[in-house]
């Protein structure tokens, strides 16, 4: 059970790491919004799913659960307004210097 | 270790707030606004207080970040001009407000000082005679609704009456 | 190694990744990517705070509060949205 907790932790880190990774070093907002978007969700989920798995279950579980649903609702809602807006506002895609895209 | 955390987050709230002072583009200013809100949650949750912190994400970071963009939305993004004296005098205002905030703060008890006033009577006071006389088993709730509920009542009125004049100013004509 | 020292070391891993968000906030270089940056952090708060909740065994009042933030920390992303649909300069 510890071990599970520990390696639910683990790769709930990896993937907020990797979000935050692709917020810093990606070219452009598209870019950065999907790393962010994705990764962030996924890593929130295992995180969750550590904090359940050390708790037990319980109603407190059951409310840690419900987070897990929300925020897996509410991250792509906002991330495809942002998208969405950006693109209606003419923001334009990053193309490789020169070549095609 | 958790005091180094605190000062990192506070050398956060000190660069956010100056990113929302000196944004000329006042939508930059409010949503930097909100990213303050959050780590000022943050701050909170980490003293160990987290009806504050709860208040401060939903008040400061949430609903703040929406009413000032809705009053943008109806005015203007840019920021108008103010004259150089007049900057001058609000300047001078804040340092000189500022200055007397730090002089007190050196005369309130320590944080946590389980010898300072409100910890010996007025704390005890109300913890031991909440469900009592209240019959409410959350004392900050009691203490917010029913001992102090005239100043509740008349906060509430005074948000109301704030909504009302915004409304009334930035309402558009049909 | 106690599982505490894991839950106390992923809190302040993720606090180090909030300076990420925040510095996308502060920089830009589009509004856009502040915008995200304030969303991102909200999700990263929502998560702290149970972390948070954890370290100081009082996960069940932490839980609420995370709770009611995971449904109103996405407002603000949405309410920017919008005003970009409703004025269309960026």
């Amino acid at each position: 059970m510890t071990v599970l907790v520990v390696l639910l932790l683990a790769a709930g880190l990896f993937f907020h790491a990797v979000a935050a990774l692709g917020v810093l070093r990606l070219p452009d907002f598209y870019t950065r919004l999907h790393a962010v978007s994705k990764a962030e969700t996924l890593g929130m989920l295992f995180t969750l799913a550590a904090i359940i798995v050390w708790i037990g279950p319980s109603l407190t579980a059951v409310k840690v659960a419900l987070v897990g649903v929300f925020v897996f609702m509410a991250t792509p809602t906002s991330a495809h307004a942002i998208g969405r807006a950006a693109l209606r506002t003419g923001l334009k895609p990053w193309r490789r210097r020169g070549g095609s895209p | 270790m958790s005091e180094l955390v605190l000062a990192g987050l506070l050398v956060l709230l000190g660069a956010l707030a100056l990113v929302a002072v000196s944004a000329a583009d006042l939508l930059i200013a409010a949503i930097a606004l909100g990213a303050y809100g959050f780590a000022l949650a943050l701050v909170w949750a980490a003293l160990g207080a987290p009806d504050v912190s709860f208040t401060e994400a939903v008040v400061g970071a949430g609903a703040t970040t929406v009413f000032f963009l809705a009053a943008l939305l109806r005015t203007s993004r840019r920021r108008s001009n103010v004259p150089n004296p007049q900057r001058l005098v609000a300047l001078g205002a804040v340092l000189a407000v500022g200055l007397v905030l730090l002089v007190a703060t050196r005369q309130l008890p320590l944080w946590g000082d389980v010898g300072a006033p409100p910890s010996t009577h007025v704390s005890p006071r109300y913890l031991e005679r909440t469900l009592e006389e209240t019959l409410t088993p959350n004392a900050v709730t009691a203490v917010v609704a029913d001992y102090r509920s005239y100043d509740t009542l008349i906060e509430t009125l005074v948000i109301f009456t704030g909504g009302l004049a915004g409304w009334l100013l930035l309402a558009r004509p049909r | 190694m106690r599982i505490e020292d894991a839950f106390l070391g992923v809190t302040v891993a993720l606090l180090g990744l909030v300076l990420v968000y925040l510095f996308r906030v502060a920089v830009g270089p589009t509004v856009f990517d502040r915008i995200l940056g304030v969303s991102a952090l909200g999700t990263t708060t929502t998560i702290i705070l149970l972390l948070v909740g954890v370290l100081y065994d009082r996960i069940e009042l932490f839980v609420d509060l995370s709770l009611a933030y995971a449904l109103l920390s996405f407002v603000g992303a949405l309410a920017a949205a919008r005003y970009f649909e409703q004025t269309g300069d960026r």
